[in-house]
């Protein structure tokens, strides 16, 4: 956290409350996005994705796996987030890890969806190759590289983009003589499939100072909250997730208030991600 | 284990209903729910303080099968390594018995859990009150029955009430299960095994702040409404049975 006086504390606090943030921003505004995909060659699909001074990766793998009992026909998704010691000192050894978990099961809450599958970012029955012997597991490890504040919306973008650029090798089963044999595949690395990822919704954190909400915060407006709210919302404007922060309770009118500004917020962002995604595909792509 | 509440017998027998709360199910009710409770009526609660003499408070509960055994201990000493701090802390660690849940080993998520709790309680409690100072609470989850964080907040503040702590004011968990079309209260492993979604709050009933709130899977704003109001209610209405509990111990010790 960072450490303010209470002169700074309040300079900040009467910027919001006039709708002028000190970085020349509004309440509801976001830092510009950059966007880079293909970042890591050894992975199926990575992004890059920089929010001022906040800079996160994450890098997608698939692997074939067995599903689960309890859902044959799905395959699995896991998530996990490193907090790397050159974004802040105090990551060194244990100290990223409490944090790590806490960004990890946001993620999971905002982007997996319910148990049987129902709301998640990536339909888990698309990564199905034979039901109750081969699914796909797909493996998203997130990076920190530098946290300069809202790295959880930061994250959530990096996962979107990083599966958009996210290829699956076309797999074909083999018929195997016995049905109770380990099921035979061809991995084909010539095609890949993609995925649709029109349904991932985008992550909004909503920071409460005083009586407004801002997103977006940079470390300096993180250290004044008194609770945030992170919100995932669809395309479709459907809340996918919702975690809170901060241990000050809120008035349940409040948080509807927060989820309404969340929905509005997001149409805008998941228009302009959407948008920086492809131009950084395109960029990718005429890559020699 | 025996109760230090005196007269109480030191057995935990579950009690009748203690808890009873029945609204007209809904519309499309062809579905019935394992344990034959209607959608908008939770399992029957039972709870008592002083489940264990050593630690400075502590409580059990019991809703359905889920059974969780919370004890606080502290304020003490912080941890040498710790820095200073003129606020108290608060340590959270919940765990499972081995045979907790149908499956032999513990999940691995009990660190998440645990978050899950400290978040829920520190909102609750006057850290201002001990400065210097830990308050550690550590949970017990003896039998895994659905609805397991929930409960172990409940019982949680229960304890931390019991030892003494200054609280703003006690808080109540329940969370909401959304099965296709219907929203069910306080679920059972079963249902939330196959769940579309799920909502939790942990909320302070008399303050009508809400401290904790989780929700995962698709929700629309109408549906985030209703479960919303239904937690709610619900969480006022164990509160109420949460505080008759503790009025009860008190009682009971002065006899």
């Amino acid at each position: 956290m960072v450490g303010l006086s209470i002169g700074e504390k309040n300079f900040i606090k009467g910027g919001i409350a006039q709708d002028m943030r000190n970085d020349g921003r509004k309440r509801l505004t976001y830092r510009p996005i950059y966007v880079e995909t293909g970042v890591i060659p050894q992975a199926n699909g990575s992004a890059r994705i920089k929010l001022g001074p906040t800079d996160v990766i994450a890098g997608v793998k698939a692997e074939l796996g067995k599903p689960s009992q309890a859902h044959p026909d799905q395959g699995k998704i896991y998530i996990h987030v490193d907090c790397s010691p050159t974004a802040e000192p105090s990551f060194e050894g244990r100290g990223g890890e409490e944090l790590s978990a806490e960004l990890t099961a946001a993620l999971e809450g905002c982007l997996l969806g319910g148990k049987s599958g129902a709301g998640a970012g990536i339909d888990p029955s698309s990564l199905s190759i034979k039901e109750g012997k081969v699914c796909w597991d797909l493996y998203i490890d997130c990076l920190v590289i530098s946290s300069g504040g809202n790295l959880l919306d930061a994250l959530g973008a990096a996962i979107k983009a990083a599966l958009s650029n996210t290829g699956i090798p076309r797999v074909q089963v083999r018929e195997a003589a016995s049905s109770d044999e380990q099921a035979d595949v061809d991995v084909s690395d010539e095609e890949f499939l993609q995925f649709d990822t029109s349904g991932i919704p985008v992550i909004v954190t909503l920071i409460k100072v005083g009586r407004h909400y801002i997103v977006d915060a940079t470390s300096e407006e993180e250290s004044l909250m008194n609770s945030a709210v992170s919100i995932s919302v669809n395309r479709q404007g459907l809340v996918c997730g919702l975690t809170k922060r901060g241990g000050i309770g809120l008035d349940p009118s409040v948080i509807l208030d927060m989820i309404s500004v969340a929905k509005h917020v997001s149409e805008q962002l998941i228009n302009k991600l959407d948008s920086e995604i492809e131009a950084a595909e395109k960029a990718h792509e005429d890559e020699p | 284990m025996a109760g230090k509440t005196g007269s109480t017998p030191a057995t935990y027998s579950p009690s009748p209903a203690t808890r009873k709360k029945k609204r007209t199910p809904i519309g499309d009710a062809d579905w019935v729910r394992p344990d034959n409770r209607s959608f908008y009526q939770c399992r029957p609660a039972y709870l008592r303080t002083g489940a264990v003499s050593t630690a400075a408070g502590s409580a059990y509960a019991e809703f359905g099968n889920t059974k969780v055994i919370v004890s606080v201990f502290g304020p003490r000493e912080s941890k040498k390594a710790m820095m200073y701090s003129d606020t108290g802390r608060l340590n959270c660690n919940i765990s499972y018995t081995t045979f907790a849940t149908p499956d032999h080993g513990q999940g691995s998520d009990n660190k998440e859990l645990s978050s899950m709790l400290h978040k829920a309680l520190e909102g609750a409690i006057i850290l201002e009150s001990f400065p210097k100072t830990t308050v550690d609470v550590f949970a017990l989850v003896l039998e895994s029955g659905g609805s397991d964080l929930p409960v172990v907040i409940s019982c949680a503040s229960l304890a931390l009430a019991d030892a003494g702590i200054l609280l703003h004011d006690l808080v109540a968990s329940v969370s909401v299960s959304c099965l296709g079309k219907n929203l069910v209260i306080d679920p059972i492993s079963e249902e939330e095994s196959y769940q579309d979604g799920s909502l939790m709050i942990t909320c302070m009933p008399s303050r009508n702040e809400v401290t904790q709130l989780s929700i995962t899977g698709e929700w629309s704003t109408p549906k985030t409404n209703e479960a919303m109001e239904l937690c709610l209610g619900a969480c006022s209405k164990l509160c109420e049975v949460m505080r008759s509990c503790l009025k009860d111990a008190v009682t009971d010790s002065k006899e």
